[in-house]
């Protein structure tokens, strides 16, 4: 390491720390009296080092109002959807990247024409459809239009192409059932392909904002993120400006610790689902 | 090994098949394929959500009328420099797609397309209505150019500062990858938890900006409300909030770059910024188009933080398209025209789309 290496790092440093500067500022108005942010944001260092120091705005959370309400939906949303995805994607990439069967090519490109389809354009027949059967303000309402995306069936499929053959055929030799090969065999080979998915859906199930925002009218069925919204608009006036940002960490906690574990697969989910997706 | 089947019940591979992909498919059918003719033939309606919600026979066939009504107007003609802004990055555009294909600087598909969205660009804003004449609808094609002038704003800002980045940030080393997890960590936060943190960020009474801009002794900006700020103050946070994505993938390309090339630029002295400009920029130019692509499709999609930080505003310059979509919608009740404007989104969506999957393949071979 010469001495240009560590001009760079500590180069680099600054706009890194100017990058994270509006995290840790609402991290730090979060530990903070809502009455002293009332008349000040930035009572020392601009605010970003939280003296004088509370826990009340988190406390507050917890004992009343919504955000716990709203975090555990987000919960089953999320996890609901991470699962109906795994299944459904595993199932059918498997189907189609290892099995021969008539209109195999057709329904590829069927599946691939439903990549281009952004949500934006569904979301209005979605919108009416669930209202005809009554769907709204439900877990489910929130889980189903995204299981029908096609990303995952991609992922998976590519995955299960890139499987040598010949794993199978000792199988088939030795008379295992299509369906035995699937779970015994290839489902413990795809972890890493279905825990990038795994990652990928639950990122963007706890992240989505415009179609919770359309079919859950009912604040008990908000998610958290959509709950979040619902409160930024008039933040000052109602709940204080230190219990909004409490709400914002607590919204953001799950996704943060998880990019933080699994940071590898979070990268590797993220830019396959925008390269593909 | 698993049980064994008694070859009686051995499913053949098609039964296999039928049992593992009808799950997916039914789901695909009724929750993507059927919305989607769903949403084409609502457009073609004259369709207001409350009245058909209490009686579905309330709404009326219209044919075209919807596209019409929101795209075209009465009197409308051709000016060839009726908005000569865009008009003139158009010409240019048609002109260095040109130039660099002949110059081999950019492939066939890449130069075509860039061309093609030239042309658009000349040709599209040179529309407007002549004399006596007026928009049906004066609110969308300005929400359009907003779209755009977001996307034209957003793209070389992520690009630019992401590919800077990760030219600096690549390397093995425990520093460079702590700096790397700083600089990704805001990519995983909801559009909501970032929008809440710059509305108070740019707020001119609270806000860590004013604060700062008063330590100095300056006066306090109105982002949020000011024209001309505002779009500013949502690319800002929308490069803060989106630069990760963009980063790996750059970090990726740098990566498939053969060390070679920097050990023999070496020699001749290209090291640093120089190195970056002869060896690393050039060789990231697929990268490079497969990012901005990639971005073009996200940032046309922007929808929270217009209706989050700004509610469209001041004078309707942060409008965009799915707002005003979503708007027109569930704020109107126009269903048959929202549906409209989001088959003119799928569209356009449709066309990057393709473009993204044929420059895939063409990476892939």
């Amino acid at each position: 390491m010469n001495r240009s290496y560590y001009w760079l790092i500590l180069g680099l440093s600054v706009p890194a720390f100017i990058w994270l500067v509006p995290t840790i500022w609402m991290v730090s108005l979060s530990f903070q009296p809502n009455d002293v942010l009332a008349r000040t944001t930035s009572s020392t260092a601009l605010g970003l080092i939280p003296i004088p120091f509370t826990a009340d705005n988190y406390i507050a959370l917890f004992r009343f109002g919504q955000v716990p309400m709203w975090f555990l939906n987000s919960l089953i949303v999320s996890v609901g959807m991470t699962l109906a995805v795994l299944a459904v994607s595993t199932t059918a990439g498997y189907a189609l990247a290892r099995l021969d069967f008539p209109l195999k090519g057709p329904v590829i490109v069927l599946c691939l024409m439903g990549l281009m389809v952004p949500e934006q354009a569904v979301f209005i027949p979605l919108y009416t459809m669930f209202a005809d059967w009554g769907w709204h303000n439900s877990h489910h309402a929130l889980i189903l239009p995204r299981v029908a995306v096609p990303i995952g069936v991609f992922l998976m499929m590519q995955f299960f192409k890139a499987i040598p053959k010949d794993i199978e055929e000792a199988a088939r030799i030795d008379g295992v059932g299509w369906l035995q090969i699937f779970w015994y065999v290839m489902l413990p080979l795809a972890r890493p392909a279905m825990m990038t998915l795994a990652i990928l859906t639950f990122l963007y199930a706890w992240n989505d904002y415009l179609w919770p925002l359309v079919s859950a009218q009912q604040r008990e069925y908000f998610t958290i993120t959509l709950g979040l919204a619902s409160i930024q608009s008039n933040f000052a006036q109602a709940e204080g400006l230190g219990r909004v940002m409490a709400s914002g960490v607590i919204a953001s906690l799950p996704v943060v610790v998880l990019f933080l574990i699994f940071q590898r697969y979070v990268v590797r989910a993220m830019t396959a689902g925008g390269t593909k997706g | 090994m698993p049980r064994q089947q008694g070859a009686g019940f051995a499913l053949s591979q098609r039964q296999a098949a039928v049992i593992l992909l009808v799950p997916f498919l039914t789901v695909y059918a009724v929750f993507l394929i059927y919305p989607f003719f769903k949403g084409v033939w609502i457009s073609l309606h004259d369709w207001n959500l409350m009245a058909v919600a209490f009686n579905p026979d309330a709404k009326s066939y219209v044919g075209l009328r919807n596209y019409e009504r929101v795209m075209w107007g009465h009197n409308i003609t051709w000016g060839a420099l009726a908005s000569p802004g865009f008009q003139i990055i158009g010409l240019i555009g048609i002109l260095a797609s040109a130039l660099l294909y002949r110059a081999g600087r950019a492939g066939k598909v890449t130069a075509l397309a860039m061309g093609l969205a030239a042309l658009l660009l000349f040709v599209l804003p040179g529309f407007h209505p002549g004399e006596g004449g007026r928009w049906y609808d004066r609110r969308f094609w300005p929400t359009v150019g907003n779209t755009i002038l977001f996307v034209g704003l957003a793209v070389p800002g992520v690009t630019i500062t992401a590919m800077l980045l990760a030219a600096a940030l690549d390397g093995e080393t425990r520093a460079k990858a702590v700096l790397r997890t700083l600089f990704f960590l805001s990519q995983v936060l909801s559009v909501t938890v970032v929008t809440l943190i710059w509305q108070i960020m740019f707020s001119p009474r609270q806000g860590l900006i004013a604060n700062l801009t008063e330590l100095f002794g300056g006066s306090p900006i109105v982002w949020l409300t000011a024209e001309g700020f505002a779009m500013a103050a949502i690319v800002i946070a929308t490069i803060w909030w989106s630069l990760g994505i963009a980063m790996i993938l750059f970090l990726a390309g740098i990566q498939d770059i053969s060390k070679d090339l920097y050990e023999a630029g070496a020699l001749d002295n290209a090291t640093g910024a120089k190195a970056f400009w002869y060896i690393t920029l050039p060789n990231l130019k697929r990268t490079i188009t497969v990012v901005v692509v990639l971005q073009i499709i996200l940032h046309f999609q922007v929808f929270g933080q217009s209706h989050l930080m700004t509610g469209g505003g001041p004078n309707d310059t942060t409008q965009v398209l799915v707002r005003y979509i979503y708007q027109t919608a569930f704020r109107d009740s126009e269903l048959g025209r929202a549906s409209a404007m989001a088959v003119f989104l799928f569209v356009i969506m449709g066309g990057f789309s393709i473009l993204q999957f044929v420059l895939g393949r063409e990476k892939d071979e």
